[in-house]
């Protein structure tokens, strides 16, 4: 298809080809095309199926308002070719069709659709239950979009950006371009975000006269370069608005150019003040076949040609509703389109000028005529014209039928922001009558039509906005409001519904293949309300949301039950306002995750890594997941586990102790210096959150610890339950600060006693003591604590981060001789489970108890009025028997542990599994579990389901903890 | 959580560097005789006011620090202290 | 113990960049980059200064002390460098105490100070198009119309809650500098993203030279 001549309003660089793949063909577009314009230039008119009847579709709007030009491109489906620049080297393939989009051979549904009537799922195919799951596969089968492979990986760069703003401008044509000029005057900066890849809107293309008469199109570029050249402004442009929610968080999505860094950008915007000037899209003309080929809004007609040099048809005929519809008309005759009619659904209110250069090009105007049906198989041969009565008709033959009832304004971004939207009777509308503070509205969605006025309105939108942000005086705005209000004022909008007709092939919804019978059927069950109506008929549930329905639904519900057009409003409309990419919402997706200071040397020695909260951790240190050799390892030798992520807390301050006997179950006020103290934080309810060891290391100076995942939380737990009383206490957070080595087994004094600098026989440092020493030769400091968590012998060495490395290569070394090796997460797990010791959260859930987990002892109930927290509520619960406990389990197959989270069952379900494991050790499987009271009691029998028993329940047996070492010699060795 | 939320330390920033805390109900009552109605009223029970209440937050990703702030739960958006309370 | 095994103990940075160091020097145990290879003469520069000294100070009466002889800014937010030493005031008791440049004399005995320098890591990005890097990290206002560099911002850059000093800000463009820091931990992850962000504009690691003769060139408070 041959271009037009070079344009001044072209967007396409004709001398540049690009080629791609259609279908299997190759074909060429031109640099600046869509994939929807090149493929329009290569003679495609029928782009693909619709979702239902599998009715042809084609280019309707040119703004990716409707599924009608979705199709698969580079194994992306539903792409928006209307939206997506071509590309070198494009595949792009239809959806939804079997054989092609031009002879699918499901078009025969489109000849069924009265046995598919409004909500015909959910009134036909649920009866019997059985047939459905077959309905459904057919169903499945016979509609839907474009078909993803589960394999599809998709190999685009995103990215992400913040901004911060006292302005933004949605949309970028003549009013916002002037919004963000007069804004960024006053020294704000401003962000202007345009849908389209460039800035000019509704001027960009068209050549009608502006204030100072030159074309339009010449305007918008003057207006453009003031925008460029102002450093206070920033454009993005090919962003649409996604989102727009509380105190002005704008959302967007860019498309990148050749060159940028990214192929999408997620894009956030926090702007003190947001001005909405986004224009208006065509109000769809309802007429029998108004989707067929060949039928398109006046503005994609028109765009086809000034922006990307194609006719679009050879003999059109239009009817419209909006001076715009006559001014295009001139245009594209001017270009070289014949016009066999232009009927206007108007009876008066024409620009008589326009008028006028119709009658000197010989096109007849009818007025108050409009297209009642559109002719042609697959696309359009002829039209049927009709008075707006429909008594007087006649048929015109044309390969292209320009259709249009007027003008919706596109008020998604206010809607969202939750602008109260109102029916406005002049326009004909769904406009905001009350704004939340800092937004402002400007330009052609407020009806204006003539340019100046659309200009001013820009203008006087951001001056409102600066001086929303005190950036200049109320005076400067009410000036600029007078000049505005001698303006020509919004444009009266046609009222007109619906054409003539019966309405069963006349859609009110492309998407979603909604027909305005289907209004009436819906109406008719008592679904009378668009709300109930989009969802009985699914009209608006489409990709295009409600771009196509939107501002009919509500007219045409009105319309079929005799009401004033008012009567209803629009559907609401939800972010996203446009089909976003997942990917462009993943950004650029970094795993931000904390690692040990030890983290390459544990993965040189073949460790097995899993997130774990916000750290990455060594959970196996080889492929048998059992950890049979590192758990001997430890009970025979000796093992290395790092222990790093750990929570460590300086606590200082005149009211430190206070705190601590606020926060601890325990009495903190009886410490001794190099003891350590064992305790436990409980909630409000009494539950355990978390346990850790406290050390006194000076007067109202305190080190402690806490559990991996209550460290990031433990400062504003503090906080929080000390906020009422003023008290003077500081926290500093050193679980960074110290890299922990758990070093344990029977041989470990012997290495650390190579290492360190002091007596570590047990004598000096015997079990439950604190001590600070230095190893290496008096270059490490370390603290260290003897616990026992793995039952063995065992030394908690806090280290600094950054020397830690070298203390653990140091332990490494003196170890060889003592078969030292790593033991991970996992082994722990085990090793300390035989012991009978605990993990929060997995001994224990949200409503688990200190009682419950056998940890009264911890609780001192005789250390006065601290209010400490969950004291009141353990003692309410001391005498509830209707508690579950911790026990220890012994299973009665060696063999055969249950998994984690087992249920523990009579005829009901009576507790579960906390942890169960073989014990390499014990050489049995035993576990800890949670179970009613009643069945605590040592020795009795439990009867255990997991999926994988198969019917046949595990059978178990209540013993006495510890497992392992009940008389805790081997710590304390 | 798109809204804005003024710490008394850092200014006004995205809601979603806070935390919730709860509405205010005052210090904590002396638990030694405490009934366990009085007690689930404390830590439970909340007046869920629909309209201007006055709540805890904390500036969990930023300084944090512990604040009281009045919110309009109808809009979900934080408003000036009303004049009782200012 | 032998005096070998002791010289062999190092220190580890939490930051590591993948890029061949030029010149180092050892200090203290700190094996410092002052200079990689390719850092390239426009900027923007990452510098890791985590080996520099750091302290936390809290105290009711925090105004009263003075870090290294300096005296802590008033109002939280505020921050007063002199002599090489950074002192960020973070709220009505705390004050972060950074040591930019220069020997430091070891930290005070008094109770309020902690010393933090293992805790977490920091970092210096500075040049052009350094604030367009950040705006791709972080949704905090750093370049805001109303406060004058040098001062503290509290909040998330790149997901991780840290603590930022606007360094520098150039005026038309989206040149500066910012110095920050956050949990040791998070080292590579940062550095990883915040790599990734600059990779558009240039960005690359740079030896501790850089940050050093960038050092004069920003006002005290």
């Amino acid at each position: 298809m041959n271009r037009l001549r070079a344009l001044p309003t072209f967007r396409i660089d004709p001398a540049r080809r690009v080629a791609f793949r259609y279908r299997n063909r190759s074909l060429h577009g031109v640099a600046g095309d869509t994939v929807a314009t090149a493929l329009y230039a290569n003679g495609v008119r029928i782009f693909g199926r619709s979702l239902k009847y599998h009715r042809p579709r084609g280019l309707y709007s040119l703004d990716g308002e409707c599924s009608n030009t979705c199709m698969q491109v580079d194994g992306i489906p539903n792409v928006r070719t209307e939206n997506t620049p071509l590309r070198e080297g494009m595949q792009i393939k239809e959806q939804n069709v079997v054989g092609s989009a031009a002879f699918d051979l499901m078009a025969f549904m489109d000849k069924l659709d009265r046995l598919m009537p409004a909500g015909f799922y959910y009134r036909s195919l649920h009866k019997p239950a059985r047939l459905w799951p077959v309905a459904m596969r057919q169903v499945r089968r016979a509609a839907g979009l474009g078909k993803i492979s589960p394999d599809f990986r998709y190999g685009g760069r995103c990215d992400e950006v913040y901004l911060n703003a006292e302005v933004c401008v949605v949309g970028g044509g003549a009013a916002g371009m002037s919004a963000a000029l007069s804004a960024a005057e006053s020294g704000l900066r401003v962000i202007l975000l345009e849908a389209r890849p460039w800035l000019g809107g509704c001027f960009d293309y068209r050549p009608g006269p502006s204030q100072d008469g030159e074309p339009l199109y010449r305007r918008s570029r003057e207006l453009l370069r003031s925008v460029s050249e102002h450093p206070g402004i920033r454009v993005f442009t090919h962003s649409p608005v996604v989102g727009h929610y509380t105190d002005n968080l704008v959302t967007a999505f860019q498309t990148g150019e050749p060159g940028d860094a990214f192929d999408y950008r997620y894009i956030e915007i926090r702007s003190r003040t947001v001005v909405v000037a986004t224009g208006c899209i065509e109000r769809p003309l309802l007429f029998e076949h108004n989707e067929r080929p060949g039928v398109m809004q006046v503005g994609c007609a028109q765009r086809l040609a000034r922006t990307y040099g194609l006719l679009p048809g050879e003999r059109a005929v239009f009817s419209v509703g909006h001076d715009l519809g006559l001014e295009a008309a001139v245009d594209l005759s001017d270009l070289g389109l014949e016009i066999a009619c232009v009927a206007d659904l108007r009876q008066d209110g024409h620009d008589e000028h326009l008028v006028t250069q119709l009658a000197e090009r010989g096109i007849e105007v009818l007025r108050g005529w409009v297209a009642a049906r559109a002719h042609g198989a697959r696309a359009v041969r002829a039209v049927t014209l009709a008075t707006l009565d429909g008594t007087v008709q006649k048929r015109l033959d044309c390969d292209l039928l320009a259709a249009s009832a007027g003008l919706t304004p596109v008020v998604g971004p206010l809607t969202l922001a939750g602008a109260q939207m109102d029916y406005d009777a002049h326009t004909g509308a769904f406009l905001p009558s009350e704004l939340p503070p800092g937004l402002f509205t400007a330009g052609r969605l407020l009806g204006l039509h003539d340019a100046e006025s659309i200009e001013t309105s820009g203008r006087l939108a951001g001056l409102q906005a600066a001086a929303h942000c005190g950036a200049v005086d109320a005076a400067a705005v009410v000036e600029l409001q007078a000049q505005a209000a001698a303006l020509p004022g919004p444009q009266r909008g046609s009222k007109l519904v619906t054409a003539p007709v019966k309405g069963r092939k006349s859609f009110v919804c492309f998407d979603e293949d909604t027909t305005v019978k289907n209004v009436r059927q819906s109406i008719a069950r008592g679904f009378d309300i668009p709300e109930l109506i989009k969802r009985f008929s699914s009209a608006g549930t489409g990709p295009g949301q409600g771009g196509i329905p939107g501002h009919n639904l509500p007219l045409l519900t009105a319309h079929l039950q005799g009401k004033p057009p008012s009567s209803f409003v629009s559907t609401t409309i939800r972010a996203p306002l446009v089909p976003v990419p997942v990917a462009a919402y993943a950004g650029s997706r970094h795993d931000m995750c904390k690692r040990t200071p030890v983290h390459d040397s544990q993965k040189a020695a073949g460790g097995v890594f899993r997130r774990m909260g916000v750290w990455r951790r060594a959970r196996y240190f080889s492929d048998d997941f059992s950890c049979r050799e590192e758990v001997r390892n430890v009970r025979e030798n000796v093992g290395l586990l790092d222990a790093s992520t750990l929570g460590k807390f300086r606590l200082h301050g005149p009211d430190a102790l206070k705190a601590l006997q606020r926060i601890y179950i325990g009495d903190m006020s009886k410490m001794t210096a190099g003891k350590i103290k064992y305790a436990a934080m409980c909630n409000d309810d009494g539950c355990v959150i978390d346990d850790g060891v406290v050390v006194k290391r000076g007067e109202n100076d305190y080190y402690f610890t806490t559990s991996t995942a209550r460290a990031g939380a433990t400062i504003e737990w503090f906080r929080y339950h000390t906020r009422y009383d003023g008290w003077e206490f500081h926290l500093v957070n050193l679980t960074d600060a110290f890299g922990v080595i758990n070093l344990a087994g029977p041989n470990a004094r012997k290495v650390l006693e190579k290492v360190a600098d002091a007596d570590v026989s047990n004598e000096a440092f015997p079990f439950a003591a604190y001590r600070e020493f230095t190893a290496g030769g008096g270059a490490i400091a370390v603290r260290a604590m003897r616990l026992g968590f793995v039952g063995e012998l065992s030394f908690e060495l806090h280290v600094p981060s950054s020397l830690m490395q070298a203390l653990w290569g140091l332990l490494e070394e003196a170890g060889k001789p003592f078969g030292i090796r790593n033991f991970g997460v996992e082994a722990q797990n085990v090793l300390r489970m035989e012991k009978g010791h605990i993990i929060l959260g997995q001994e224990s859930e949200q409503r688990t108890n200190l009682l419950d987990l056998g940890l009264g002892f911890l609780w001192a109930r005789d250390k006065g009025e601290c209010k400490t927290v969950g004291e009141a509520a353990l003692r309410h619960a001391e005498n509830d028997p209707g508690r579950l406990k911790l026990v220890g389990i012994r299973m009665q197959d060696p063999q055969r542990a249950p998994k984690d989270g087992a249920l523990i069952v009579d005829r009901r379900i009576r507790g579960y599994v906390c942890t169960a494991r073989h014990s390499f050790t014990l050489e049995q499987a035993v576990g800890l579990a949670l179970v009613e009271e009643p069945l605590a009691g040592i020795g009795t029998r439990l009867d255990i389901y997991e999926d994988e028993c198969r019917g046949e329940l595990l059978k178990a047996e209540v013993v006495a903890v510890p497992f392992y070492d009940p008389d805790g010699k081997r710590m304390r060795m | 959580m798109a809204l804005m939320i003024t710490c008394p330390v850092c200014g006004p920033r995205n809601g979603y560097e806070f935390r919730y805390g709860g509405e205010d109900k005052g210090p904590r009552p002396a638990q030694r005789e405490l009934s366990p109605g009085d007690w689930f009223q404390y830590v439970h029970a909340n007046d869920c006011a629909d309209g201007i209440q006055k709540e805890w937050w904390v500036h969990r990703d930023g300084c944090g620090v512990w604040f009281t702030t009045y919110r309009d739960t109808t809009v979900n958006r934080e408003v000036p202290p009303p004049e009782e309370d200012a | 113990m032998t005096t070998e095994t002791k010289s062999a103990i190092r220190r580890v940075s939490p930051v590591c960049f993948a890029a061949a160091p030029g010149e180092s020097e050892d200090r203290d145990g700190w094996q410092v980059v002052t200079r990689y290879e390719n850092e390239g003469e426009e900027g923007p520069w990452l510098v890791d200064l985590s080996h520099r000294p750091r302290w936390d100070v809290q105290d009711g009466h925090v105004d009263a002390l003075r870090p290294g002889g300096v005296s802590v800014p008033q109002e939280a937010g505020q921050c007063r460098l002199q002599d090489g030493l950074l002192i960020n005031r973070m709220n009505r008791t705390q004050a972060a105490v950074w040591h930019l440049a220069g020997a430091t004399d070891g930290m005070p005995a008094e109770a309020a100070y902690t010393d933090v320098g293992e805790a977490t890591l920091m970092l210096a990005l500075f040049g052009p198009q350094t604030l367009r890097i950040c705006e791709k990290l972080s949704a905090l206002d750093l370049a805001g119309l109303q406060r004058r560099p040098p001062f503290l911002v509290q909040g998330p850059l790149a997901h991780v809650p840290c603590q930022i000093v606007v360094a520098q800000r150039n005026s038309g463009d989206f040149g500066g500098g910012i110095l920050w820091t956050c949990s040791r931990g998070y080292g590579r992850s940062m550095v990883h993203a915040v790599l990734d962000a600059g990779r558009e504009f240039g960005l690359r690691p740079a030896g501790e030279q850089r940050f050093t003769d960038w050092l004069p060139s920003l006002s005290s408070d």
